[in-house]
């Protein structure tokens, strides 16, 4: 039980550091969805053996992390949650992609280990780019952000509600785990016997507490048609920040084509 | 002035919730709804802020007509404060949860925090502005629902059980600040006592029709009350 008390708190947790003052979480949201964007563009783009090129896009992590005063641990334990799904992705190319790419010390390193070790960098580079985002730009100005970029309004919606809505499952989940394990005998996990009925209840109640949620969102002015105000300015120094972190991406790249 | 004609709110299944309904609630005035589990208050209230749209009858807030598009309108000057606070604070922490009215509805950051400040403070509860929803107790987490309202600055107010999950001190702290708030407000419970503090006027509420409405001596009618279940 508390370990689901937990995970609500730590999804929060994000959106609590969002809250900070440094120079970073003040730059304009979109100055750092783009940049964000941006990056995210050119480090997919890079192929699969070409691991090497993408070693100094790791300067992105770390100066903004630095500069935002964010916390590393809670950051890289978001990042490890993706790692089995690329290891799943990329493990395959160590079998079946056998040649040899270089040696390291008399140890010849395959071209299929080259690539998962690209793919894991990508994956790290990627996601931790878009968590610094979260983690340094309020939710909703993101989310107007989004909406100023005329993304369709269907899917800034459906973004909104899936961030808020799972804290709400979640809760749900942890209050009907309660009931469950006082009653069940054993204080144990849920017994597959339950599963069903269970997973239908939480169904059907997390259908009808996010419709109380969305009510109360209506009421106080809600709507996929009327974005809030912005609430910064798109200055000089969200310009600065845009080309600082642009230049850099887009230079390393020209020049891993060229080389 | 809030007025309500021969209002019928239907359940997806065609099963009336409020029916033939006509009432209305002047500026300042204090009216409780009270009316058994069931009888149809929470749809009442859901209504009058088009959460739950009319299948027939009119809802008028001053001069305008509740119907789809002057639903913005209408919920920026009436303000509804849930049954469960829980579902009425889902931001990260307090401040943003009372600031996320002021900016849906168009206020600068200036002016929302402004707001924000006021409405946190008219509560006595700006100790709580950077605390997290889920820390709060009962009473805390009431009264951080009614400052996302207030925070709006509406004209009217709308209650559903203002002290479902209060304890005695939480209650009796809820009817002073309440009392103190110039809006007017329609307030749905089944807390006889609360109400008769409360309240100058009684509509009583069976099976989604209101069957009196009257002073607050309907509250000592014990063989009326009997007879809707209270």
């Amino acid at each position: 039980m508390p370990d689901i008390s937990a995970r609500v708190r730590e999804l929060r947790s994000l959106e609590n550091l969002a809250a900070g003052q440094t120079v970073i979480h003040r730059l304009h949201p979109l100055a750092k969805l783009l940049s964000a964007f941006v990056f995210i563009v050119f480090v997919v783009s890079f192929g699969r053996y070409e691991f090497v090129g993408l070693v100094p896009y790791l300067f992105y992590p770390f100066v903004l992390m630095a500069m935002a005063d964010l916390p590393y641990k809670v950051l890289l334990t978001r990042v490890l949650v993706a790692v089995p799904f690329c290891l799943f992705a990329g493990v395959s190319n160590v079998f079946f992609d056998t040649g040899a790419a270089f040696a390291v010390g008399g140890v010849a390193v395959s071209l299929g280990m080259l690539s998962l070790a690209t793919i894991l960098l990508k994956m790290y580079l990627t996601v931790m780019a878009a968590l610094l985002l979260v983690a340094t730009t309020p939710f909703t100005e993101l989310t107007a952000q989004l909406r100023r970029l005329f993304v369709p309004v269907i899917f800034v919606m459906v973004f909104e509600m899936t961030f808020r809505y799972i804290g709400v499952l979640f809760e749900e989940v942890y209050s009907m785990m309660t009931a469950y394990r006082l009653r069940s005998g054993t204080g144990k996990a849920l017994d597959m016997r339950h599963m069903g009925s269970f997973v239908g209840q939480l169904l059907l109640r997390g259908f009808d507490r996010a419709e109380r949620v969305h009510g109360a969102m209506c009421c106080r002015g809600y709507s996929l048609k009327h974005s809030p105000p912005a609430r910064h300015r798109f200055r000089g120094a969200d310009v600065l920040a845009l080309a600082t972190v642009c230049l850099p991406v887009v230079g390393l790249r020209i020049v891993g084509v060229l080389l | 002035m809030i007025q309500v004609r021969n209002l019928i709110v239907e359940y997806p299944d065609g099963t009336k919730a409020v029916d033939s309904v006509g009432f209305s609630v002047g500026p300042g005035e204090n009216v409780a709804l009270i009316g058994a589990n069931g009888a149809g208050k929470s749809s009442l209230v859901l209504a009058l802020v088009g959460v739950l749209l009319p299948a027939q009858g009119e809802i008028h807030v001053g001069e305008t007509v509740l119907h789809k598009k002057s639903l913005r309108e209408i919920r920026s000057r009436v303000g509804l404060v849930f049954q469960n606070p829980d579902d009425q604070l889902f931001m990260p922490n307090i401040f943003e949860d009372v600031a996320f009215g002021p900016r849906s509805f168009g206020c600068d950051e200036e002016e929302t925090t402004q707001r924000v400040r006021a409405a946190l403070s008219k509560l006595g509860i700006e100790h709580l502005a950077e605390r997290s929803p889920l820390k709060l107790s009962g009473g805390e987490k009431r009264l951080a629902a009614i400052a996302t309202v207030l925070a709006m600055d509406p004209d009217y107010l709308l209650f559903d059980e203002p002290t479902a999950f209060l304890d005695p001190r939480a209650r009796r702290n809820l009817i002073d600040i309440l009392g103190e708030l110039p809006q007017g407000k329609l307030i749905a419970t089944h807390d006889l006592a609360f109400a008769g503090e409360m309240c100058s006027r009684v509509l009583l509420l069976e099976r989604g029709e209101i069957v009196a409405d009257a002073g607050i001596e309907l509250l000592r009618d014990g063989v009326a009350l009997e007879r809707v279940g209270l």
